[in-house]
């Protein structure tokens, strides 16, 4: 008899756990992304938990203030906007966009902070034939057909800030950034084109030390060698809670006085809050700034400020302008916008007007061609912030 | 009486699953079919995790390493020598054991929590490694592009949800039964004796360190062919597949299913693991808030079940408070 | 006479790291400790230890301004806060068996998760700013190195937290308590005080010096949707490396850890990723075989 009592509650258990599953995939209807009612389906996947929450949440937010300023509609069709969490990487991903795909048959997916998330959930798209407009993260691809990025490539912002170091640094530079795909990219786009117009690296391999990601909190070890080197300059490039240390430990080193480049998402959104008085002077490139001058990034930075608070960022800016872009592709795909011809309307957008300025898809590589700019962290008011002090090269292929 | 009655409604409902999940396909949506396949891959690691944790009582967070073996295994054998799904089985299976092999020398001496944090700590370095052997791994950010797998010579490659789906339900339940029957042989007996009580079974003669390490590399065998699993369900491997929070996951599902059942293990880990990525869909953001609340309810809901599982790692006759061997077994440092 | 006069260059690079290991290692020690009195006097492996840092974490951040009086006021919400927390989770923990180590996983772990999406939620996804008082958040020299104020003061801050640790638990009437219980619980059961109110005792205490790790350490090992889990890993390493019930083994592991996350990445830049685990694994095996070599003799 004692056995019993156990074995039923785990059973019960289970019962319990079994129906809310099956409950739950009982109320996926199988209705096409498209409906008679003149509304779209359209599929959000970013991180909402976990680590790059941060992003994740600029991203939907983004995403949604374009719907909010334009009554809900991409394209003239009401928009039925599915979110879903990709937590911490592929293997949260996955599942989520094939429910996106699967269950509730969405148009178009946007959004994916991850590239490895973006690499994982690729079968699922090429199976299901429905376009990706991907907001930030960006892996290497064999096939882009129907995957297109309104960010960057990971190598673009070092390339494009290469000849302004070479042309203001007088010595060697240390490069230095964290052990993953994104690091290695964002680092070997500087490299590559820092020593390709004669520019020489301080690490005394020749090469660029990568640090153990996410697992590295002190990175003081990391700064003895570069004191050691004798680099008259630092490129780096950090995100999230480790662009916090890194600042923050490096202003009270004994290389804080070495002038420090990195790629823009070292001092972007709310780790420029978190690092405070150590992020001052240090200077980034990146393909957007909320003090850029023109009329969409007014407008932009006014309907954000009054919905948030603070400036915008670089994620929500891409992916306000994924829903630029869907907007005007589901508008151009005529009376059944099915995700085949709203894919084959996104490659026909040519320029599109962005709060970051002009800029249209690589045919290539699908991703931008677009400006970068050089910032610096200043005072503005009361706050810090990254403020433009200069164009940087056109950068994509 | 009631242990036959038990007996007997077990089997009902074992029929009852296995006949629900053959028909499944057919019954729900492409999505459920897909979130079922890779659910399968999951459970059958977890049922190796059971045979260490349960039946030879080496609780481990480091089945992801042999995991990772197969499935990578599996994606190199498939992208560059063949498509052929019993073979890459065999190459996955092979490669989980080898794994397993080289870390016995880790594993067998240590008992209860030290195992615990040496399989952790294997498990980090490989997928650490994982994410460096760029020309074998494709790195962070995975290996994509793996093409469909054929069952078998001349059949033709896996095009859908449900042909996937039942790839890996065949597959499943062979090694499930395979392992049921290995575990009523005398080697499976001897294997729970020592969990129950080392020192009495090394008395009467029993080498437990090479029973133990048998039971190690038998583990790692399936956790290489869940791996294979794996990449057909996905088609698609990265390291974060086999990161601590899903070898995590699967040490509390197989304590939900019960540690030393082998049915227990396959329901606990795969209901977790359905219901997390279910939940990371349908609920974006709270996921691991309502995962954690559903863990603590689920301690709740199983008290007796709970204390069992203790009894387990226990002799059942043992009076409460006498120290025994497997006590002693499970936090070594106590004692000295 | 050579090996002198290389040897301040040769040594000079690796003085900081060498110096910072101390500090991160003390961190790390006073963070574990609390992790070393679940384990080794309740018998609770608790998941949710990084939790209770995240509680004191957070506390320093929303706290915080820059004056003395609010490190002062950090200090006593945040250790109060996570002590409170600790409370509650010997409550939640009231229906698990002791020693059942698998169950006690479970429940922590779900109150980890669950927990850490509740403080995310509470103070936001984004790190937040720790604003240490003004006069520690410069740097000074040492050796003729430039290095953080704050980790140096924080270096004798936590040497003094430990000392008081070591007499608290070898002098005083709770300290001889925690010790038996570790040596013979059957006999403290016999004195009269309840496992029950050992466990919400421990597990107080647990999170009263967890979260004074998380006040302390926010300028080290700052609050963040990670911390929770960073924390518990090393705490766990900690634990199981340095053995339990006895402080200085705690301690030594403790050094040992900072060190290979400092001086070891100094020394050892290529290896960085490998050194903590491969370390681990490879003392616990070595261990684990001696042990059972001697079981095998008795």
């Amino acid at each position: 008899m004692p056995l019993t009592t156990p074995w039923r509650s785990r059973a019960l258990t289970a019962a319990l756990l079994a129906t809310v599953l099956t409950t739950s995939t009982a109320c996926g209807d199988d209705a096409p992304g498209t409906s008679a009612g003149g509304s779209i389906k359209i599929g959000l996947l970013a991180s909402l938990s976990g680590t790059y929450q941060a992003v994740g949440t600029e991203i939907r937010d983004g995403f949604q203030l374009y719907l909010d300023t334009h009554d809900g509609k991409l394209g003239g069709r009401q928009v039925d906007l599915v979110v879903a969490d990709e937590g911490n990487g592929a293997q949260t991903a996955v599942p989520a966009a094939t429910k996106l795909l699967k269950q509730d048959r969405v148009s178009a997916l946007t959004g994916i902070v991850g590239g490895g998330s973006v690499a994982g959930v690729t079968p699922v798209l090429n199976e299901t034939k429905v376009p990706l407009v991907g907001s930030n993260g960006r892996p290497e691809l064999k096939d882009v057909s129907r995957i297109w990025h309104t960010s960057y490539l990971s190598d673009e912002p070092g390339a494009a800030i290469a000849q302004h170091v070479r042309d203001n640094v007088k010595g060697s530079v240390y490069a230095i950034g964290p052990d993953y795909q994104g690091g290695w990219d964002e680092l070997r786009g500087f490299t590559d084109a820092f020593d390709k117009i004669g520019g020489k690296l301080a690490n005394p391999d020749g090469k660029t030390t990568f640090t153990p990601f996410p697992a590295t909190t002190n990175f003081l070890p990391y700064f003895a060698r570069i004191k050691a080197s004798g680099a008259a300059a630092v490129y780096t490039f950090y995100a999230g809670s480790a662009a916090v240390d890194f600042v923050k430990q490096y202003a009270q080193s004994e290389i804080k006085d070495i002038p420090l480049y990195a790629a823009g998402f070292l001092t972007e959104g709310g780790v420029l809050n978190a690092q405070g008085e150590a992020a001052r002077d240090i200077y980034s490139v990146l393909n957007y700034s909320p003090d850029l001058d023109n009329a969409e990034n007014r407008a932009f930075v006014a309907a954000w400020k009054a919905k948030h608070d603070g400036s915008p960022t670089t994620y929500a800016l891409a992916s306000y302008d994924a829903a630029a872009v869907l907007d005007r592709a589901i508008g151009a795909a005529g009376s059944d916008p099915t995700p085949e011809a709203i894919n084959t309307a996104i490659g026909q957008l040519g320029q599109i007007a962005s709060p970051r300025g002009t800029w249209q898809f690589s045919t290539t590589t699908h991703s931008p061609v677009q400006k970068w700019y050089l910032r610096q962290v200043r005072q503005d008011g009361r706050a810090l912030s990254n403020t433009v002090v200069g164009d940087l090269a056109t950068v994509g292929r | 009486m009631s242990g036959e009655v038990i007996r007997r409604a077990r089997g009902a409902v074992a029929a009852l699953v296995l006949a629900g999940l053959v028909v499944a396909p057919w019954v729900v949506d492409d999505y459920t079919t897909a979130l079922l396949a890779r659910t399968l891959a999951l459970a059958l690691v977890g049922v190796s995790v059971a045979l260490l944790t349960g039946v030879a009582g080496l609780p481990t967070l480091g089945q992801t390493a042999p995991y990772a073996a197969g499935a990578y295994a599996c994606a190199v054998v498939g992208s560059r020598i063949s498509d052929v799904g019993v073979v890459q089985l065999v190459v996955a299976a092979g490669a989980g054991a080898l794994l397993a092999a080289l870390t016995v020398p880790l594993v067998v001496h240590a008992r209860g929590v030290i195992v615990l944090m040496i399989t952790l700590a294997i498990g980090e370095l490989v997928v650490t490694v994982l994410g460096r052997w760029r020309s074998v791994t494709g790195g962070t950010d995975g290996l994509a592009g793996i093409p469909a797998v054929r069952p078998f010579w001349g059949l033709p490659a896996l095009a859908s949800d449900q042909a996937r789906y039942l790839y890996a339900l065949v597959v499943v339940a062979t090694l499930i039964g395979v392992v049921l029957v290995l575990l009523r042989t005398r080697a499976g007996l001897v294997l729970r004796a020592g969990r129950d009580d080392e020192t009495r079974l090394r008395a009467s003669g029993h080498r437990v360190a090479l029973h133990l390490s048998g039971a190690h590399i038998a583990a790692g065998a399936i956790a290489g062919a869940a791996g294979s699993l794996l990449v057909v369900a996905q088609q698609y491997i990265s390291p974060a597949d086999f990161g601590f929070d899903t070898s995590a996951l699967l040490l509390l599902g197989v304590v939900i299913g019960g540690t030393a059942s082998v049915g227990g293990a396959l329901v606990g880990a795969a209901l977790v693991i359905a219901v997390r990525d279910w939940l990371f869909g349908v609920l974006p953001g709270y996921a691991p808030l309502v995962l954690g609340a559903l863990f603590v309810a689920t301690v709740y809901l199983l008290p007796t079940g709970v204390t069992r599982a203790r009894g387990r790692l226990r002799p059942p006759a043992a009076p409460a408070h006498q120290p025994t061997a497997a006590e002693q077994a499970t936090v070594p440092e106590l004692r000295r | 006479m050579i090996a002198v006069a290389a040897g301040p260059n040769r040594i000079d690079p690796y003085l900081i790291p060498a110096l910072d290991g101390v500090a991160y290692g003390l961190l790390v020690f006073v963070a574990a400790s609390g992790l070393v009195f679940c384990f080794g006097v309740a018998n609770i492996l608790n998941l949710a230890h990084g939790l209770l840092y995240a509680i004191g974490g957070y506390t320093a951040a929303a706290v915080l301004d820059g004056g003395w009086a609010s490190l002062a006021l950090a200090l006593a919400v945040g250790v109060l806060a996570a002590a409170a927390a600790g409370a509650l989770l010997a409550g939640l923990l009231t229906p698990v068996a002791t020693g059942n180590h698998l169950s006690q996983a479970l429940l922590t772990f779900g109150v980890a998760l669950a927990g850490g999406s509740l403080l995310v939620a509470g103070f936001g996804p984004d790190d937040p700013q720790v604003r240490v008082p003004a006069a520690l958040e410069g740097s000074v020299m040492v050796a003729g190195h430039r290095y953080a104020a704050y980790r140096l003061v924080f270096i004798v801050v936590a040497a003094v937290l430990a000392v008081a640790l070591y007499l608290v638990v070898r002098r005083t009437r709770a300290g001889m308590l925690v010790r038996a219980a570790v040596d013979d619980p059957e006999m403290v059961a016999c004195l009269g005080v309840s496992p029950a109110r050992i466990r919400a005792g421990v597990l107080a205490a647990a999170g009263a010096l967890a979260g004074a790790a998380g006040v302390l350490g926010a300028p080290i090992i700052g609050p963040g949707t990670d911390t929770a889990d960073t924390v518990l890993l090393l705490s766990l390493v900690v634990v199981v490396l340095g053995g339990l019930g006895s402080m200085a083994g705690t301690l030594l592991a403790a050094l040992a850890i900072g060190e290979i996350q400092t001086l070891g990445v100094a020394l050892l830049p290529s290896a960085a990723p490998f050194l903590l685990f491969a370390a681990m694994a490879a003392v616990l095996a070595v261990r684990a075989r001696g042990l059972a070599g001697r079981w095998r003799t008795t």
